[in-house]
């Protein structure tokens, strides 16, 4: 490892690129299956027409209907067009036809004869003049205004999307040029909104679509391709869970997650006391107030101890010893004379102060973009070989990451081993053995992440190039630990803790080591890639081409190089815009404003 | 003119046409307004309500024909599709399946055909509905022959 000594420009990008190895994997599909990289994209108001018409073109060209028919089935099948081909191809086109509601064939002929210049309307038993009336797909024919009254009570009813015939047990939905056409004669307002609901309809009745929930409402949709257990960021940049579109939980699933801010907010006075912001020295019991991101904080009287749990650690403490001292691991206490109730609130309250702590450090670690942003401002300025810093915004970029992970870990572990959701899925033995193994897990985590908090909090601007060199390779060496634990970490869960239950289902969203997903936006004209299904991705990826890759870098399709820079520049660019728009929890976010 | 009102108007001039075709109904306007009817429906034959006549009054709602008149027996009937004390009627197409090609007159069918084809499983009757679907064939025709003989059938003497 001396290369970086040697000054050659050579040298110094090929240790760049030897050591940002395993960051550089992080982005790789290699490590997830495709099936698992959720895509997301963003659907505008100006792209929903696009979308929409898209997957209206391609049923379309498939069964050869016309465009109402199209939507008519979409709808019925809330816009999943593999389940609609499924049944086609099993049932056959008449009888997914009769289900959804579309009549193709006259049923019902009531042509007269063309002579007649009138005809009597079945509704207003009047004559009418054939000019003035309307026959939809079915057969049925009534006049103009009786159909015009029709529609705008149906509308108003909000039944916009299943407007049916008049006719008694006739089940053919009314087709939408026709209802256009009548409506907007009378009541142009109502048309626009009929022609907004069906539009809406694609959010509305899609699985795999949904509105942005931010507020105010940005007025996006975002829509995943194959996976709706995952976290997204719409452009606005809010970032929520696609499948409860609360703030980004994982690794705790919906149900936790709902569970725990339930929690939170009805004992938040019970445990109001723990959240404050100064703890007791152990020695001196000096409030002691907590001014870096990292856990171990050290009073004026010289004492350090662990702000977890307000332990001392020792007058020779090191980051090692940290690591050593058993601070996440909560042992259920054998008092027998505690009554229940007290002990579920002091088992609540540790895992409740751990995740606060850790969403607490996020604070002031993101108050630390601040300095280390000027940091690398005053390396830049020195007449130095180094060149490249972004060791140091990815490394707090990976601080942050991984500290989320960590602090959200917390609710999950209290949900996983406690006895409110799985009681009866594990035995108490079992449930031992399982809690073990995760909190070494944890523990190895939270012990690196500390160490990685530490040594981008040095003020290591004022270092010689050398100590720079050796922070450099602690933060790298530290990322790619912390990163690597975080993916063991929800490995765990989603393989041995969740999947090994037999009753219950929870899903997590999967890790990414780039964080939270940033939706995409729908490029307009993707409709010209008719036929082409949502999963073929890699199509999808050269089609748009460079707006994709580096949304999304991936190993497959790029050579090394190019992926490389890629990646690279991705990330540069991340810099500036993109670290602010980190995942921080919601409190976290009001605190700030 | 209201298009509920003109399409009453119509319908008003078809009954009188038909009263001759359809001795089995008799459907009268109130004389003061159009939105409210009256009609006196003759039993179907073989089922437990033949030889009486009962009444169903129609309040028809301004929407009419695209909303459907709410329809209720004035004349108290042992039926399991009708609430006993309210005389209202559990018919689709009073509800969610009425079309407005229906009319007052064709509604009035429907309801025939209910009293001869009784749907135990949605019942508005219980203990009627509970003896049809117990299979208690004889227990509901005898509970209702006698409530036709009561309260349909013209007093005797
Ligand atoms: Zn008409
Ligand atoms: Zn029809
Ligand atoms: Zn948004
Ligand atoms: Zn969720
Ligand atoms: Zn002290
Ligand atoms: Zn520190
Ligand atoms: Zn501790």
């Amino acid at each position: 490892m001396d290369d970086y000594m040697s000054g050659s420009e050579e040298d110094y990008y090929y240790y760049d690129r030897e050591s940002f190895d395993g960051l550089e994997n992080e982005g790789s599909e290699s490590q997830w299956a495709p099936s698992k990289a959720p895509s997301c994209k963003v659907i505008t108001k100006e792209s929903l027409l696009a979308a929409q018409r898209e997957d209206l073109q391609r049923v379309m060209d498939l069964i050869s209907v016309r465009e109402h028919h199209a939507r008519t089935l979409l709808i019925h099948y809330r816009w999943d067009v593999e389940k609609l081909i499924a049944v086609y191809v099993e049932k056959g086109k008449a009888c997914m036809f009769a289900e959804a509601g579309v009549t193709l064939v006259g049923a019902v002929d009531l042509d007269l004869p063309e002579s007649s210049s009138t005809v009597q309307c079945n509704i207003c038993i009047e004559d009418v003049l054939l000019s003035d009336v309307s026959k939809m797909d079915c057969g049925h024919c009534f006049c103009n205004n009786c159909w015009t009254q029709h529609f705008i009570v149906k509308i108003n009813e909000g039944q916009s999307k299943r407007i049916r015939c008049m006719a008694y047990k006739c089940n053919a939905i009314c087709d939408e040029a026709v209802v256009r056409k009548l409506v907007s004669k009378k009541h142009p307002d109502l048309a626009e909104k009929f022609d907004r609901f069906l539009l809406e309809s694609y959010i509305e009745d899609n699985k795999m679509v949904k509105w942005c929930p931010s507020v105010p409402h940005c007025g996006n949709a975002l829509r995943v391709e194959n996976d709706e257990f995952c976290e997204v960021e719409c452009s606005c940049g809010s970032q929520f869970c696609f499948s409860c579109l609360s703030e980004a939980h994982s690794p705790c699933s919906c149900l936790m997650w709902k569970l725990w801010t339930k929690k939170c907010r009805d004992e938040s006075e019970t445990v109001n006391w723990i959240t404050v912001h100064t703890k007791p020295c152990p020695k001196c019991h000096k409030p002691v107030e907590k001014n870096g991101g990292c856990n171990l904080v050290s009073c004026i009287c010289g004492q350090a101890f662990c702000w977890l749990c307000g332990g001392a650690t020792g007058r020779d403490h090191t980051w090692s010893n940290i690591a050593n001292h058993s601070c996440g691991r909560y042992k259920e206490d054998g008092e027998k004379k505690a009554e229940r109730a007290k002990r579920d609130l002091y088992r609540y309250m540790h895992y409740h102060n751990r995740y606060k702590a850790h969403t607490d450090s996020f604070q002031q670690e993101s108050r630390l973009r601040e300095t280390i942003r000027e940091k690398v401002l005053n390396l830049e300025a020195r007449d130095s070989k180094l060149r490249d810093f972004s060791w140091v915004t990815n490394g707090l970029y990976r601080l942050f990451r991984s500290r989320r992970a960590l602090s959200y870990s917390y609710p999950f572990a209290f949900y996983m081993f406690g006895d409110d959701l799985f009681k009866d899925e594990m035995t108490k033995k079992d449930r031992e053995i399982k809690q073990n193994l995760f909190e070494d897990q944890q523990q190895q985590l939270e012990s690196n992440i500390e160490k990685l908090s530490k040594f981008i909090e040095e003020p290591f601007d004022g270092y010689s190039e050398k100590q720079v060199m050796d922070i450099r390779m602690q933060v790298i060496n530290l990322s790619v630990i912390t990163d690597d634990l975080c993916k063991k970490m929800y490995d765990c869960i989603e393989n041995d803790l969740l999947g090994s239950l037999q009753f219950s289902i929870h899903n997590i969203a999967p890790y990414l080591s780039k964080g939270v997903e940033r939706a995409a936006e729908l490029t307009i004209g993707w409709s010209t890639q008719a036929g082409c299904n949502n999963r073929c991705q890699k199509a999808d990826d050269q089609a748009n081409g460079g707006t994709i890759e580096s949304d999304q870098p991936s190993a497959s399709g790029t050579s090394d190089d190019s992926g490389h820079s890629t990646w690279k520049r991705a990330r540069k660019e991340s810099v500036g815009g993109g670290l602010i728009d980190l995942n921080l929890p919601a409190e976290f976010i009001d605190r700030i404003d | 003119m209201q298009a509920s009102r003109a399409r009453l108007f119509k319908e008003y001039k078809e009954v009188q046409r038909e009263k001759v075709a359809d001795p089995d109904i008799q459907l009268v306007c109130d004389d003061s307004n159009i939105f409210k009817w009256t009609a006196l429906i003759k039993g179907p034959s073989e089922t437990p309500y033949d030889g009486g006549v009962f009444q169903l009054a129609f309040s028809v709602p301004e929407q009419y024909p695209l909303q459907p008149p709410q329809v209720r027996f004035l004349t108290k009937i042992f039926h399991p599709n009708v609430h006993f004390k309210t005389g209202e009627i559990c018919l689709d197409i009073l509800k969610n399946a009425w079309s407005p090609a229906w009319t007052l007159q064709s509604v009035c069918r429907a309801i025939i055909a209910l009293m001869a084809h009784p749907e135990p499983d949605s019942p508005l009757n219980c203990d009627s509905g509970n003896l049809l679907r117990s299979g208690d064939i004889r227990g509901y025709q005898s509970m209702a022959r006698m409530y036709t003989r009561l309260a349909a059938m013209p007093k005797k003497g």
